[in-house]
Order: structure tokens, then C-alpha cells, then sequence
């Protein structure tokens, strides 16, 4: 693997990643202000644009390897996701919380493996 | 945690209706794929020969509902959550796969669902007794 594929199994994450985050605020969002917001509409674009990028990057990085090789980095958006959401939006990770992120992680890299 | 709509509304029932549509969405994309892989090869690439396959177009509503539906789950759920418990699917798929499309499962890919399996019983079980508390 050259580094430049893997800047672009990285980015295809972190943007899957930031537009978990994203959607999952523009939802939260509409609780008290409604769709017809322009915060809430802006933040579902920005979230689906993310999503959109995430998943061409993905599809251009399967033409390449196999996807046995590219999967187990999904398996660490399970972490990735837990951690971001205690971080950006504060949500109490509990022990069990991470230790569940961590057991499914590694079940995922070992299916991938296979 | 409050306010948490009953019946077809209930984010927890989303969240498996949106699992349950990714799981057939990826079935019914395997299908279509293999039906149409034979088509126009220097553009087989991309993908887009398999929009020849109705069984593609089928899953495509699939894939919007499971998305509509995990909007709403976001809108209850807790990302640290929803998003391990999505992972379901990954026990889902290999376990669909072997009984429907007749795939073969490696001792070394069990280990790995059973590993899903447990981690899947830690993140759901603190939530379920946080539920009926409510």
C-alpha cells in the first residue's frame, strides 16, 4: 500500500465519521427548531455531502483493492464514532460503551479477514 | 431519553427496520451485481450496468428507507448508540449470505461474528435496563 491510498482510506473515514456527526446534530437540531430551519437544513447538507464524498472515495478505493482489505477500516469507524461523539457532542461514553465499540471493532476486522 | 414515541414510531423499532433494509439492500445488490456483471465491460467499473438489473432498483428503495429511518433513530438515539448497535449487520450479512445465497463462512469469520455477538450484548444490555427504568 502506497501512503497515498492510505491518505485516501483515512479521509473516507473521517469524512464517513463527520457526517455521522453531522446528521446526527442536524436531527437533534429539529427537535426544537423544526426542518424549515436554515441551521438544520445547512447541517443535513453538509452531513450527506459527507456522506456522498465517503462513499465515492470508498468506491474508487474498491476498483483498487479488495474489499476483504478495505473493510476492517470500517470496522474502526465503530471506535472512531464512539470517541467523536463524546467528544464533539458530549455524549457520556460509559465503560461498557467502549468496551462493546472495542469487542465489535475487532469482530468486524476478523470477519473482514477472511 | 424522553419523550420516546410507542408503536411504529419508536426509534428502537427503526433502528432495526433501518438495519433490516440494509441487510436486504446488500442481498438484492449481490444479486443484481452477479446478473449484470456480464454487461458492457470497460464500463463495468463504475457500477452502473447493474442499474440494467431491477433487482438494483429495488434495492435502492431499500437503501433510501433504511436512511430516513436512521435520521429518526438519530433523532432519539445517542450516536454512541445507534452506531455500534447498526452494526448488527455485520453479523447479518455473513449469516444471510450462508443461508440464502449459499456462501461458505471460515472458522476464523465465527470468531469474528461471535466477537460482534458480544459486543453488540455489552453496548445493548446498560440501555435496556436504562429502558425499562423509563
Amino acid at each position: 500500500m502506497t501512503w497515498w491510498s492510505f491518505v485516501l482510506i483515512l479521509v473516507s473515514l473521517i469524512a464517513f465519521v463527520a457526517g455521522q456527526l453531522l446528521l446526527k446534530h442536524a436531527m437533534e437540531s429539529t427537535t426544537a427548531n423544526g426542518f424549515r430551519n436554515a441551521k438544520v437544513i445547512s447541517l443535513l447538507s453538509c452531513g450527506i455531502s459527507c456522506m456522498t464524498i465517503s462513499f465515492f472515495l470508498t468506491l474508487g478505493l474498491l476498483q483498487h483493492f479488495d474489499l476483504s482489505y478495505l473493510y476492517p477500516f470500517q470496522g474502526l469507524s465503530v471506535i472512531f464514532i464512539s470517541v467523536a461523539a463524546a467528544i464533539v457532542l458530549r455524549e457520556k461514553l460509559t465503560l461498557q460503551l467502549t468496551i462493546g465499540a472495542l469487542l465489535i471493532s475487532a469482530g468486524i476486522v476478523l470477519v473482514s479477514l477472511s | 431519553m424522553r419523550d420516546r414515541p410507542s408503536g411504529f414510531a419508536n426509534p428502537w423499532f427503526q433502528l432495526w427496520l433501518s438495519v433490516l433494509c440494509v441487510l436486504v439492500s446488500e442481498l438484492l445488490l449481490k444479486r443484481g451485481a452477479t446478473a449484470t456483471a456480464h454487461l458492457a465491460e470497460n464500463w463495468s467499473w463504475t457500477g452502473v450496468t447493474g442499474l440494467a438489473s431491477p433487482l438494483v432498483w429495488v434495492a435502492i428503495v431499500f437503501v433510501i428507507i433504511s436512511f430516513l429511518s436512521w435520521l429518526y433513530v438519530l433523532k432519539y438515539i445517542p450516536l454512541s448508540v445507534a452506531f455500534p448497535l447498526s452494526r448488527v449487520v455485520d453479523v447479518l450479512v455473513p449469516l444471510s449470505c450462508w443461508f440464502i445465497l449459499d456462501e461458505t463462512i471460515s472458522l476464523r469469520r465465527w470468531c469474528g461474528i461471535a466477537l460482534v455477538v458480544i459486543g453488540l450484548a455489552v453496548v445493548a444490555k446498560p440501555v435496556a435496563r436504562l429502558e425499562e427504568r423509563l
